[in-house]
């Protein structure tokens, strides 16, 4: 089976032939025998899952890495992160997924009119099943719990990911960059209730 | 079942009171208001309200007092209310000071957030602003700030502000001033090869350094020099466009 482990700001990815799904791009080394092929429409998810993405503006794309080796995963030096999913979801913005091990489903959670206007996507990715999921952030996370009466509201720009039972609005009344006039900012903010976590990077996207 | 993530996780009541998160993310235990710079806020718990300086000083007139920019009231809002709000700037260090009955001026961009105590005024130099009095004051740097005391030259990309009364001016190399008028007047445009002009500091104070920094558009900084064009005549003004074309063909 595939594994991946963290190593501060670079994912080992270890396949015995076996396959990893890694974001394009982000192999910085590898060992031993190793094939990187385009994972194909929809990150791997599939004809329909590559639908929903075009028309949910929710983009990814992914490599597949199979054979024999471990592959050496990093992103703009960003901190990684490995969650270890045993038939759960996990709720990620697509463009912090670095690899993907194991059974793991990705598919497109509509969450409304968010991003319309940064272009963050109208929707986050959703991966189910189980296996491992490499994440990176721009800093390390923070993670935020959310429990009934304890609503959080958070920067859409800094939302990394979620899990747990938690619903997902827009709050449009409060604006984090573009209050008066100029600055093309996000007039959105993501508010969290119900019961679960969220987690956030210390910067911006 | 979900595990393997090992960052430590808070809530309302568990997120540090006015302290660091993390090196790089600080929670303000908010109980009244607080200006905070438009970018910095990354997320809240609790009954918090955000409005614009100018918006919210139509509703109390103190906010005029203790904010006097006009320039960068576009970029900062007023958070009010009761809860946690955490401050982050793209992944720099954040760290809060406090300044007793005192002076500092810091580089616009990298003030995060400061208590309504303390009042802000914009400083001479441009894209710095000066803060008064007595409170706390949030800011960002480019790995951990260096402090140092003057006499002091500094480059102006590293220099992240200055505490009490040094005072700074320009200094150029002497083999730049040399050269012909119309090198500086490129110079001052930013066709310089690295590392001609300095500020210099003199006086009694505090100089702080970051180690390195990579530059955030600052809307307000344009309007500054902008505004600024108008001591030029119609001449020098067009000859000052016909360079800033060249220059943005180069880059």
């Amino acid at each position: 089976m595939a594994r991946l482990t963290a190593n501060k700001k670079v994912l080992l990815a270890d396949v015995a032939g076996t396959t990893v799904r890694a974001m394009s791009g982000s192999m910085v080394a590898y060992q031993g025998q190793v094939e990187f092929k385009s994972a194909g429409m929809g990150g791997g998810g599939g004809f329909r899952a590559a639908i929903r993405q075009r028309v949910a503006g929710e983009s990814i794309s992914l490599m597949e890495c199979t054979g024999n080796g471990r592959v050496h995963l990093a992103y703009q030096a960003q901190d990684v992160t490995v969650i270890n999913v045993q038939n759960d979801t996990v709720t990620v913005e697509s463009e912090h997924i670095l690899a993907v091990a194991g059974e793991l489903k990705l598919d497109v959670q509509f969450a409304g009119l968010r991003g319309m206007t940064t272009g963050q996507g109208l929707a986050t990715t959703k991966v189910m099943g189980s296996g491992q999921l490499g994440i990176v952030s721009d800093g390390p996370l923070i993670g935020l719990e959310v429990v009934p009466g304890q609503p959080l509201v958070v920067d859409p720009d800094a939302y990394v990911a979620g899990l747990g039972n938690l619903q997902m609005s827009l709050v449009s009344g409060v604006s984090w960059r573009s209050l008066v006039g100029d600055g093309g900012g996000e007039p959105f903010s993501l508010r969290f209730e119900g019961h679960g976590r969220v987690y956030i990077q210390p910067a911006e996207r | 079942m979900i595990d393997g993530i090992e960052t430590p996780t808070w809530d309302a009541s568990s997120l540090p009171a006015d302290d660091n998160v993390n090196p790089y993310a600080f929670s303000i235990a908010l109980a009244g208001e607080w200006f905070v710079s438009k970018g910095a806020m990354i997320a809240y718990y609790g009954n918090v309200e955000f409005a614009g300086v100018s918006q919210y000083a139509s509703r109390a007139s103190w906010v005029a007092a203790r904010f006097s920019s006009p320039l960068y009231a576009s970029e900062w809002v007023v958070a009010a209310g009761q809860g946690k709000v955490i401050v982050a700037d793209r992944g720099y260090d954040v760290n809060s000071y406090d300044l007793d009955e005192g002076n500092l001026t810091i580089k616009q961009t990298n003030l995060l957030g400061f208590q309504t105590s303390l009042e802000l005024k914009q400083s001479i130099v441009p894209g710095f602003v000066t803060l008064i009095g007595t409170g706390k004051f949030l800011a960002s740097s480019n790995g951990p700030v260096i402090f140092v005391e003057p006499p002091f030259r500094a480059d102006p990309d590293a220099l992240l502000g200055w505490a009490d009364c040094p005072s700074p001016s320009q200094h150029y190399d002497h083999h730049w001033m040399a050269q012909s008028f119309m090198a500086g007047i490129q110079g001052m445009f930013g066709r310089e090869s690295g590392e001609e002009r300095q500020y210099d500091f003199t006086g009694a104070g505090t100089v702080l350094m970051q180690s390195s920094e990579q530059l955030r558009v600052d809307g307000a900084l344009m309007k500054l020099v902008e505004s600024q064009t108008n001591l030029l005549d119609a001449q020098s003004a067009g000859a000052l466009g016909h360079r800033l074309v060249q220059r943005s063909q180069q880059q």
